[in-house]
């Protein structure tokens, strides 16, 4: 019984196993690095996560509403060529806003896309959207020949530390609160994530894209327009290829035509770490982001043993796949203890 | 009050004519059976109904106006919904999700109000109270649900959208008699407070229980319009079909005496199943009967090595112990399931991948097609599968063929111990008859056949001796005249066969 009961505990809480992974690995990074905890350092990991963090949330949604989106790396490397192109350090803060608020359409619109071919057309995903990535991917590189640009330097202060932004320096919480004068927006940009998801997972559209992803077919009958929910998966998804490039952007302070090509897989295993299987239906934000965490704490303690240069990316290659393994595993072997008991009951 | 007419609708599938004259008519307070045989059209008519499928002719009037649903949302939108046999539950959602659906109390304006959809999910549970286990709550997820429950979570799910008009489309196929009782007393209440019912199915005896009137489809046209009160079954059925003779049972012979043993099963435990021990003979069939859930699943899968068991099976005299179907398959036992869609068939490949599938090994390497495709094409002929052409994909078949279709693949096999899971469930009685006709041949054969069925008739009509179950044991084993409905009915309830026989003689103290 308790098998069953561990086995259905699992099932229900996808976010358990990563959330096992999540401290084990953080603690071995712990073991390896003892000033993990300081501000200083939370600060520079955090920062270097975000990016992919905010990628990885339209990639969940794509994948809970039964989809896959190959393109968001290569429209990651659109955006921020865009944004590295209209925003220089001479640009007005009016400016900017419009800068961003452009990206974030032009990432929409890259999802509508996506969305229209595999909704409408009814064409398959993984193709559409690898097929698609090549589109962006080409713009990005006309756009923006060879890696270059420059952000003002406001902006990638902001991305580090509050108060490090003048605007923000003068307030006098800021000031006194060492958190507040440490912590970078990154913190608060994920905090608003969890909490607007909170929010969403109550609202109809959420239970629309978990249905869709789950039973499209039983999700049609009850008269959910499936179609306009799949293509509202891709848009939210280029949204947030958009936000996650403006992230990357600031993190940068620069632009190259290529920046994002190698976040779509990981957006990818982000999700399916934190729990999401890739048939849909099931998952969340929560999982992805601590997905998000899992593979950057990963690579941290990879950087931390003495894994020569040229293996790195084999190392990290199978401690994903062991770490991917690990529910199925998990599963594996309580069956066989199950088909083992049985076995020795009729032996005794 | 509200009426809806169908009038003359045509369905066509490319050059596949699915409904070719389709007439419906049925009002407030009123049941209305849609019966037909295989490929009839019953389901592409309810579908027209419930604005799944568009008609490419014809005309639905709603209350003398006439209308057209463009998608299932804009038939809901006027009240008409349908209760589906097995394709409209979310499986990762839970059963008030499930039920509130597209149709969610909300708070606000944008939040759902999940202590609403809660309490009113529990209040529509309790209309079932005592049929189905008192652990379902509204938040267990529907992926832990029976194909019972999960059928009783699609019905409350129409019936919460206050509908005016419920298509019950083969609501009843994986219920058992207690459920299907309180579901007939329900449609009783829901009749009188107005609501109009059209009940697809192919139990005979609910159609005469349930229905006022019965509406009677044959390949694709509507022959006629019967009130039930001055109709006979027998009518009925030859309405259905030309001429009454699928129906005819074939009469039970008694099994060769000294046939030898083909399977004997000792004491067999599963998680379910607690020490099932019987024998069966070549030539034989044995049927399983019982309410719903009361383990017969697991002891043909047990059978068939798909899960771990306990105890001792003998095969044609040699001790088994089957841990994958593969090896059972080796010993030539086959398995028919009853979830074809999940378990039984490769749904978008061709019939003939189908009928190849269990054989593959036999057709060498490379595979000598032509010999599949004339041995496939043998068995579809046996089978009288109506069919395009062996190349057609197995989605494209009616439910009753489709069914062939799973019990095919193992004929090619030549088994030597058959175990059906209730195999017939579903399938129209002309298929049935059809059915039946097969196994009769196959115990011709010699075939020992293990035959678990949800439908009494079916035990009561075919089998040599049935087994009953409940609660993961045999209560009771029914042979010669013992086999009788009141002796099937009073052990399915969990009386030993000494009780179910002497039932009636007991003083009420």
């Amino acid at each position: 019984m308790n098998q069953a009961n561990f086995r259905r505990l699992l099932a229900r809480n996808s976010y358990l196993f990563a959330l096992l992974l999540l401290i084990v690995v953080v603690l071995i990074n712990y073991s390896r690095q003892d000033n993990l905890f300081d501000p200083s350092v939370l600060n520079r990991n955090i920062r270097v996560f975000l990016p992919l963090a905010i990628l990885a949330v339209g990639q969940a949604i794509v994948i809970i509403g039964g989809g896959i989106d190959l393109s968001v790396g290569a429209m990651v490397s659109l955006c921020n060529a865009l944004l590295v192109t209209w925003i220089t350090p001479e640009t007005a803060g009016g400016d900017i806003l419009l800068a961003i608020g452009l990206v974030a359409l032009v990432g929409m619109a890259a999802g509508l896309l996506n969305g229209i071919a595999v909704a409408y057309l009814r064409l398959q995903p993984i193709v559409t959207t690898y097929a698609t990535s090549f589109i962006f991917a080409g713009l990005a590189l006309t756009i923006l020949p060879r890696p270059g640009g420059q952000l003002p330097s406001d902006m990638t202060g902001l991305y580090r530390r509050l108060i490090e932004v003048e605007a923000f320096a003068n307030i006098p919480i800021i000031q006194d609160i060492s958190i507040l004068r440490e912590i970078p927006p990154a913190f608060i940009v994920i905090a608003i994530i969890l909490l607007l998801w909170a929010f969403l997972r109550q609202t109809r559209l959420v239970q629309y894209i978990y249905a869709s992803g789950d039973n499209a077919e039983a999700a049609y009958t009850t008269g959910i327009p499936v179609q306009r929910i799949r293509l509202g998966t891709y848009v939210i998804s280029g949204f947030f290829a958009a936000m996650a490039a403006l992230a990357l952007t600031m993190s940068l302070g620069s632009g190259s035509p290529t920046s994002g090509d190698a976040m779509t897989l990981d957006s990818i295993v982000a999700v399916v770490l934190g729990g999401t299987r890739l048939r849909g239906g099931q998952g969340g934000i929560a999982g992805a982001m601590m997905g998000v965490v899992i593979l950057g704490v990963i690579r941290n303690i990879i950087s931390f043993y003495d894994v020569p240069t040229w293996s790195q990316t084999l190392v990290d290659a199978l401690i994903i796949l062991i770490a991917l393994a690990g529910p199925g595993f998990v599963r594996y072997v309580s069956d066989l203890i199950r088909r083992y008991r049985l076995q020795g009951g009729r032996a005794a | 009050m509200v009426t809806l007419s169908a009038q003359h609708l045509v369905k066509r599938y490319g050059g596949v004519v699915a409904l070719a004259d389709g007439n419906l008519e049925v009002q407030s307070g009123q049941v209305v059976a849609l019966i037909g045989a295989n490929g009839s059209g019953k389901s592409t008519l309810s579908k027209i109904i419930t604005g799944v499928v568009a008609p490419n002719e014809g005309q639905l009037l709603l209350d003398g106006q006439s209308v057209s649903f463009s998608s299932p949302l804009a038939a809901r939108q006027k009240g008409i919904t349908a209760v589906y046999q097995e394709l409209s539950l979310v499986p990762e959602m839970s059963i008030s999700e499930n039920i509130w659906l597209s149709h969610e109390p909300m708070r606000y304006g944008v939040r759902l109000d999940r202590k609403a959809m809660q309490k009113r999910a529990q209040e529509l549970l309790d209309l079932f109270k005592g049929t189905i286990p008192a652990s379902l709550t509204p938040t267990t997820p529907v992926y832990d649900l029976t194909p019972d429950e999960r059928q009783i979570v699609e019905i409350l799910k129409a019936i919460s959208q206050d509908p005016q008009l419920v298509i019950f489309d083969e609501a009843t196929a994986s219920l058992d008699s207690a459920q299907v009782t309180r579901l007939f007393e329900l449609i009783e209440d829901w009749k009188s407070a107005g609501m109009a019912i059209v009940f697809v199915s192919h139990r005979m005896d609910e159609i005469f229980r349930v229905a006022d009137q019965a509406t009677v489809l044959r390949n694709g046209s509507h022959v006629g319009t019967v009130d039930i009160a001055a109709t006979s079954e027998r009518q009925l059925v030859q309405m259905m079909i030309e001429g009454a003779a699928a129906l005819e049972r074939e009469a039970r012979e008694p099994v060769a005496a000294g046939a030898p043993i083909r399977l004997d099963v000792r004491d067999l435990t599963t998680e379910k199943l607690r020490g099932v021990s019987f024998d069966l003979r070549d030539g034989e069939l044995l049927g399983i009967g019982g309410l719903q859930g009361q383990g017969q699943s697991d002891l043909l899968l047990a059978i068939f090595g798909a899960i771990p068991f306990q105890g001792a099976l003998t095969l044609s005299g040699r001790r088994v112990h089957f841990s994958h179907p593969r090896q059972a398959m080796k010993q030539d036992v086959a398995f028919v399931p009853g979830d074809r869609g999940n378990e039984g068939l490769l749904l978008i490949r061709s019939i003939l991948d189908n009928l190849m599938l269990p054989s593959l090994r036999e057709f060498g390497t490379p595979l000598r097609m032509q010999r599949a495709r004339s041995e496939a094409g043998a068995v579809s002929d046996d089978l009288s599968l109506v069919m395009a052409s062996l190349d057609a994909p197995v989605n494209s078949l009616s439910g009753g063929n489709a069914q062939k279709v799973v019990i095919g693949k193992w004929l090619l096999r030549d088994p030597k111990l058959l175990l059906l899971n209730d195999p017939t469930k579903g399938v129209d009685v002309g298929a049935k008859g059809e059915f039946y006709k097969l196994l009769a041949d196959l115990r011709h054969q010699g075939t020992a056949i293990l035959f678990y069925s949800s439908d009494d008739e079916e035990l009561l009509g075919l089998c040599d001796r049935v087994l009953v179950m409940h609660d993961g044991r045999i209560s009771a084993e029914l042979a010669g005249e013992n086999v009788t409905r009141e002796n099937l009915v009073a052990a399915s309830m969990g009386a030993t066969h000494h009780d179910a026989s002497h039932h009636k003689e007991e003083p009420t103290a």
